[in-house]
């Protein structure tokens, strides 16, 4: 495995980045198909109202939450997994995993925004929504949580864990990428300067984001399983192990829609070098393990509705295993048990295959899709306490036309990314918190009164929009409290940014280079000096007279 | 301000109105909306002394399921005419409509249900309402802002009665409707949830008569208030004051027949059945 992800070709440096291949085209083309036929639909639904879908009111039997919903939870859920395995292989350096945190991390932020998208096209009124949400959102509804936790949370820190890991990187490219993107790179970078001090603030940081980004995920990942689980009202809804249940379902799709994206960019970019087997083999690992705990949840849930569950708990259930939406329930089983079957069978034999294991992620994800339908359509047309006439709910084109629209999204930003920024770290192997660093006491009391404030926002915000619970409060007394506690998670997340991008004392780091310098041309151990340092060296040294 | 001025003004309660919220309605209600708009429903209940429970007594055995209500409702209410098929699909709101009540015992015959909002003292639909588009009024209503719902259906999912509806498709009137719509009630545009308000507006309009009048409205004022009791031609609907126990409705559903519906989920219904008697 070659770790020298920008190991210059000094004659062609602008082939940093992978050639564009015709399956790369073709599957732009189709992104940007999926994506111009989602608005064409979108724009049905806007002219004629939601009669489009297939969504009718409970009280006839309707399902007033479809297809939207469920593949919201499913988008949230795919990035859920993206930026946790980004975590997990940061703390606890799992090396095997780095070819492809950035992948994830890219994943995670593209994911979201189909999710968006799709939160948009369900919204009666869209609009109102954007407008209302920031100002008004109550904690009291699980949609705050979605709204603050998983926009402010995830979506802004993984733009911010994605932003300052890609910064050195981003250095190298301003040097040596395409001319036409330089001025792009140079933005990203923000003055990265390839110093030992820079980097060890760099290991620092990594470190703290991976740490506070897990438990957030997770709290915010919660609040869209308690969006199903505390409705007392919905039989098959109300259970404690919905949260858990969802982050579990999410990871499993999240980490199958990671292996998808690795092999499909692997092959269509030939980055087979810079991507090893042994990644996705690690992922194959995880996927298995996850698919086995979302089916033995699965029977748990099951059992316990059938077994001797309240009435409608157990009517609920026979709809879903034996009844209407049985069909679907098997093909989740199936699809979810070979996705467990597949990676495990190769892993006792020994001899995982990348081939295997996707087949595997691609199922795990058919049945993810099924499993989120399963959970948000039967509980509304079988599950009403009152004699209302059971009904039925398959997706409209329109519904599907739109979701495949955003899927068209995740994959167009991700093919685009992968040719124009490098998908692997070149320099992560000796990242850690411990590295030495010089006193800094500006940028120190920088981060901490910056962290500060936000603390101070997020409590106000909180506070203020707790008052409105679910008393005759209306509004917050504080306008845009919700919006306040945003800003302060955000705020509180970028203290990252703060840290690392704040210009230090030039005087030193010009010594400290031309020490680094030095020590190069002393020809010392030439591991002592990250790769990209060395390459970066080895151009400013060629450009030297 | 100070910042104990500031703490005062997060953690009290019971405040003066503030100028704040007030803006902040004044900006987003629209005139047709303002009927039923909190602030206006708060200052409303300022001037009135007593707090009160508005709540509905529906008697079983006098309902012989004519759909007089569901049909008054829907005049009173300016809620579109609509065919069969999308009825029956669920595409329309309904407010006010009669629910199948299979029999209970083998030797009882199955009877049919006139099922209003609940309005529950304590709502699934306020807690999930993301931004406070549904809210509990002090005199227990449930109220549903339709200007500030933006049409995410939570409580329609979350309500365990089944009685928001949405509106699918733009509401349209024929010219002659158009001539007969209420002017008291604002009509919903496309993409909203809207419900049963327990003909609010008519409720408000017999506070204020009664207080520029300087007296209390009287429970018989009250008893056919809303536009669904008024046209029972049995009068088996019957509206007033729950807290009140001279009221005939607080009576009512002292009676001994009286139940609520699903009272095991805790959301205690404002409205009250009888069963058919089976004396």
């Amino acid at each position: 495995m070659s770790r020298r992800i920008f190991a210059l070709d000094r004659k062609r440096p602008s082939r940093v980045l992978p050639a564009g291949t015709a399956g790369w085209y073709a599957l732009v083309a189709l992104a940007l198909g999926l994506i111009g036929f989602a608005i064409y639909a979108y724009s049905i639904q806007y002219r004629q109202g939601y009669i489009v879908t297939n969504m009718r009111n409970p009280g006839r039997g309707g399902a007033a939450w479809g297809l939207y919903i469920a593949m919201d939870v499913y988008f949230v859920g795919v990035s859920f997994a993206g930026i946790t395995v980004a975590s997990i292989a940061r703390l606890f350096k799992l090396e095997v995993l780095e070819p492809v945190t950035r992948l994830a991390e890219l994943l995670t932020i593209s994911a979201l925004l189909a999710g968006a998208c799709v939160v948009i096209a369900d919204l009666g009124r869209p609009g109102h929504g954007l407008l209302e949400l920031p100002a008004l959102a109550r904690p009291s509804s699980p949609f705050f949580g979605t709204f603050t936790l998983v926009v402010a949370g995830y979506l802004f820190s993984s733009v911010v864990a994605f932003f300052v890991t890609g910064r050195r990187d981003a250095a190298t490219m301003a040097r040596v990428g395409p001319r036409g993107l330089r001025w792009f790179y140079r933005a990203w970078a923000t003055g990265y300067r390839f110093t030992p001090e820079e980097h060890a603030r760099h290991g620092r940081t990594t470190f703290w984001l991976a740490i506070t980004i897990l438990p957030l995920l997770v709290c915010a990942h919660s609040t869209l399983g308690l969006i199903f689980g505390i409705q007392a009202g919905r039989p098959g809804w109300y259970s404690a192990l919905q949260a858990p249940g969802f982050l579990v379902l999410a990871g499993a799709s999240g980490t199958g829609m990671l292996i998808l994206a690795t092999v499909i960019l692997r092959r269509m970019l030939k980055l087979r070098s810079k991507i090893p087997d042994s990644a996705i083999h690690w992922l194959g690992g995880f996927l298995w393990v996850l698919s086995l705990v979302y089916l033995y949840f699965t029977v748990v849930e099951e059992l316990t509705a059938t077994y001797a569950g309240p009435k409608l708990d157990r009517h609920v259930a026979h709809s879903v295993v034996t009844g209407q939406y049985s069909t679907s329930f098997w093909v989740y089983i199936g699809t979810m048990f070979l996705g467990f079957a597949i990676p495990f069978l190769q892993y006792l034999r020994g001899k995982p295959s990348v081939t295997g294991i996707a087949i595997a992620a691609t199922l795990v994800n058919v049945g993810a899709v099924v499993k989120r339908l399963l959970i948000v359509v039967p509980s509304q047309t079988h599950g009403s306490y009152l004699a209302i006439e059971e009904g039925t709910y398959t997706p409209s084109w329109i519904e599907w036309s739109i979701m495949a629209g955003a899927a068209g999204l995740v994959l167009l930003i991700i093919l685009v990314f992968a040719r124009v920024f490098p998908l692997t770290h070149g320099h992560e192997e000796d990242l850690t918190r411990d590295a030495p660093l010089p006193r800094d006491p500006v940028r120190k009391v920088a981060s901490l009164v910056w962290a500060s404030i936000a603390i101070v926002l997020v409590i106000v915000g909180l506070t203020d929009s707790f008052r409105v619970w679910s008393g005759g409060e209306l509004d917050p007394r504080l306008p845009y409290s919700p919006l306040i506690f945003a800003a302060g998670v955000m705020m509180l997340f970028s203290t990252a940014i703060v840290y690392e991008v704040l210009p230090g004392r030039r005087v030193r780091i010009t010594s400290a280079r031309i020490v680094d310098r030095a020590r190069t041309r002393a020809s010392a151990p030439k591991s002592a000096l990250p790769t990209s340092i060395r390459a970066t060296q080895r151009l400013a040294n060629r450009s030297e007279p | 301000m100070s910042l104990r001025a500031w703490f005062m003004r997060i953690f009290e309660d019971d405040a003066l109105p503030d100028p704040d919220r007030r803006t902040f309605l004044r900006v987003t209600a629209t005139a047709t909306a303002a009927a039923a708009i909190p602030g206006t429903a708060v200052a409303a209940a300022a001037t009135t002394k007593r707090r009160r429970h508005w709540g509905m007594v529906i008697d079983l055995d006098r309902c012989s399921a004519c759909n007089a209500c569901s049909i008054a409702c829907r005049q009173e209410n300016n809620i579109p005419s609509y065919g069969p098929e999308e009825t029956f699909d669920g595409a329309r709101p309904e407010w006010m409509s009669m629910l199948w009540q299979e029999p209970q015992r083998a030797d009882a015959l199955p009877s049919l249900l006139p099922l209003p909002c609940m309005h529950c003292a304590d709502p699934p639909c306020v807690k999930v309402c993301p931004v406070g588009a549904t809210y509990k009024d002090p005199d227990g209503f449930t109220m549903q802002v339709w200007d500030r719902c933006i049409g995410c259906r939570y409580c329609m999912v979350a309500c365990p009665y089944s009685r928001r509806s949405f509106n699918w498709t733009e509401p349209t009137w024929t010219a002659s409707e158009q001539q007969m719509l209420n002017p008291d009630v604002a009509t919903r545009p496309r993409g909203v949830v809207e419900k049963c308000t327990f003909c609010h507006h008519r409720v408000r309009r017999l506070c204020e008569e009664a207080a520029l009048a300087g007296r209390e409205p009287t429970d018989a004022e009250c008893q056919r208030l809303p536009a669904c009791a008024a046209a029972c031609p049995a009068q088996a609907i019957t509206f007033g004051d729950l807290d009140d126990p001279d009221s005939k409705v607080a009576g009512l559903a002292a009676n001994p027949r009286a139940f609520r519906l699903l009272e095991h989920l805790g959301t205690e219904p404002s409205v009250y059945y009888l069963e058919k008697d089976r004396g």
